[in-house]
């Protein structure tokens, strides 16, 4: 147990100091690298005298290393200043957008999940046959559009052709729960569908190559059915691998949220990034980027301690 | 113990051919797919009717016709033309993309494999540390702080291809020269007193040459999507660019009256990235290499 909890407390040092150079490159990404920040915010035209005082109220004046501490100090305490476009605190702005996004990931994982297993069952079951063929052949189809066509597509065919879902989701704070779901089943349904075609693609991969190990081949002579087989033991041993993807997944889906958003015009966190970077309003972008790097950490490493805790041959 | 009867020595053309009956089906539909895009995209401008930003080339919003495959857009240019104008934009803008991020990358994996120590930790750690922001807020990033006087450059969109794809290159590169750097023909390199970088570019890169050649392929494959994906956002090229990314996103107010406009530029774009994942995916598999697929 000592090794364990002490890989686990190695994973969590790493993770942390990662973050504080995520923090780093950030920072100098936007603020110290290239040209002034000033005229980026308010155009090459603008005068002097007006930069100059905005490099105040911005604090730009003050050296390079006393900024990054104020700023990463004022992060860890939730505060990333005030947003120069919405005359709000940053953290505000950020955080109201990031529940919508989490409501949108969220349904789109629990949609994810049969998705990816389903296939890969079907495709453990007939290896080799049609049926696994066919899901292969589709999973590439997918895996080549881009996903803002993708979303396009559902878009046109399940809100133009058929006109089943809203082609806009644009929810606000008034739109009931269920109202809500309803507005945002297009949208997860794309980021699903992207997820799911890699999550299939791993589980088959270990499904079929756990079917030709000594344990199954036991199984096998101990005269167990297939369906057996395949649900009680190979299924269960091809979840650590695919519970790992599915944290890779779920990280990958950040940059995909950006896409899907952008297609539906959900006021999500993809869209507030976007228009972020768009209005060059720097502090907002700086926290924007800092959540999605930390949202991406924090998933990577919640992986890694499960597959520490669920598989033993990790503890070495 | 039996002679083997000598094997007649194949003709050149004759052990293409061969190679090719052998490959998996997928290779062959993979090359046949890239061959034809490959073609559309030197002789596209030359072959389309009419040039890419003529207005009027037919009445405007018009679905398809015989002159107008893929119908026409609100100022009545032919979408198939401005189509066929592109091909060779998304071409090059992936190739290039993608070799300035392999080049960079395997150069840092390299030798940050070879001489250890410190200066490998430090970067390998910067490396971590950017793979962990997503790679298309990386890639806005790289894009937006550029600032306005670069914004829709080519160069820009190549660069922020490369941004991408360095780091990743990079770790892969690194994790081949570790195994490099074991052989005796590096060591006795090291010991003749040969400068780190001659190590690294006449003993190191030609044996990591294979490992870095797949890579290529494979994102060379994912560069179409990502440079149309960051002309989507507005952040790629821009209007009247032909890219195929931006024509979609361009297009995509017209989807309830002339979806074709979409549907074109979009099956263009999908089976040129169909074409080089079977391609490369054929090609390892011929090599003997497994790929690494899936996001990138």
């Amino acid at each position: 147990m000592n090794t364990v909890l002490s890989l686990i407390v190695q994973r969590v040092v790493y993770s942390i100091g990662t973050l504080v150079l995520v923090s780093m490159i950030i920072f100098a990404a936007v603020e110290v690298l290239p040209g002034d920040v000033t005229a980026r915010i308010l155009g090459r035209e603008s005068s002097l005298a007006a930069r100059e005082k905005l490099r105040i109220e911005l604090g730009l004046d003050r050296p390079v290393v006393e900024r990054y501490v104020t700023w990463a100090g004022g992060a860890l305490t939730g505060d990333f200043g005030m947003s120069l476009t919405a005359r709000k605190p940053v953290s505000e702005v950020v955080f109201g957008r990031l529940g919508y996004t989490l409501a949108l990931a969220g349904f789109a994982m629990l949609l994810y999940i049969p998705l990816s297993i389903i296939p890969a069952l079907v495709q453990a079951f007939f290896p080799n046959r049609l049926p696994d063929r066919a899901i292969s052949t589709l999973n590439i189809l997918v895996l080549s559009t881009p996903e803002f066509l993708l979303s396009t597509l559902l878009l046109f065919g399940l809100a133009v052709v058929f006109p089943i879902f809203p082609p806009l989701s644009q929810v606000s704070a008034a739109t009931g729960v269920l109202n809500f779901l309803w507005m945002i089943t297009l949208p997860a349904v794309s980021l699903a569908i992207l997820l799911a075609v890699a999550g299939t693609r791993l589980l088959r991969e270990s499904l079929i190559d756990l079917m030709d190990s000594d344990f199954i081949r036991m199984a096998e002579l101990k005269g167990m059915s297939r369906t057996r087989i395949v649900m009680r033991h190979a299924l269960p041993n091809a979840m650590i691998p695919w519970l790992n993807a599915t944290a890779i997944n779920f990280a990958f889906m950040i940059g995909g949220v950006v896409v899907v958003e952008r297609v539906f015009v959900f006021p999500g966190f993809g869209s507030l990034l976007v228009d972020a970077l768009q209005l060059r309003d720097v502090p907002l972008i700086e926290a924007s980027v800092l959540v999605a790097a930390f949202i991406f950490i924090a998933v990577n490493l919640i992986a890694d301690v499960l597959a520490i805790l669920l598989n033993p041959r990790l503890r070495t | 113990m039996v002679a083997q009867p000598l094997a007649e020595k194949p003709r050149r053309g004759a052990g293409l051919l061969a190679v090719w009956r052998s490959a998996p089906s997928s290779f062959r539909i993979g090359a046949i797919l890239l061959g034809i895009h490959i073609l559309l995209a030197v002789l596209g401008p030359f072959i389309a009717l009419y040039p890419q930003q003529q207005m009027m080339a037919g009445r405007p919003i018009q679905g398809p016709d015989l002159l107008h495959w893929f119908g026409t857009d609100q100022l009545g240019r032919d979408v198939f033309s401005r189509t066929l104008h592109g091909g060779w934009i998304v071409m090059v803008l992936s190739i290039s993309g993608t070799l300035l991020g392999v080049a960079v990358g395997s150069v840092i994996g390299l030798a940050c494999g070879y001489v250890r120590g410190w200066v490998d930790e430090v970067v390998m750690r910067i490396v971590e540390a950017i793979l962990s922001i997503p790679f298309l807020v990386l890639a806005l990033l790289a894009v937006s702080m550029a600032g306005p006087e670069l914004a829709g450059s080519p160069v820009l969109v190549v660069t922020a291809v490369a941004v991408i794809y360095a780091p990743r290159i990079a770790r892969m590169a690194r994790a081949a020269a570790l195994d490099i750097v074991t052989r005796d023909y590096v060591t006795v390199a090291r010991l003749r007193g040969e400068p780190t970088l001659s190590v690294v570019r006449r003993e190191m890169l030609p044996n990591a040459m294979g490992v870095l050649l797949v890579e290529f392929a494979v994102r060379a494959g994912y560069a179409p999507i990502l440079i149309g994906t960051l002309g989507f956002l507005g952040f790629g090229m821009r209007p009247p660019t032909p890219e195929w990314g931006l024509m979609i996103s361009e297009y995509r107010n017209l989807l309830t009256v002339q979806p074709w406009a979409v549907f074109g530029p979009g099956l263009m774009l999908s089976t040129l990235v169909i074409g080089l994942n079977f391609f490369t995916e054929g090609l390892s598999r011929v090599l003997g290499r497994s790929p690494m697929r899936g996001a990138a």
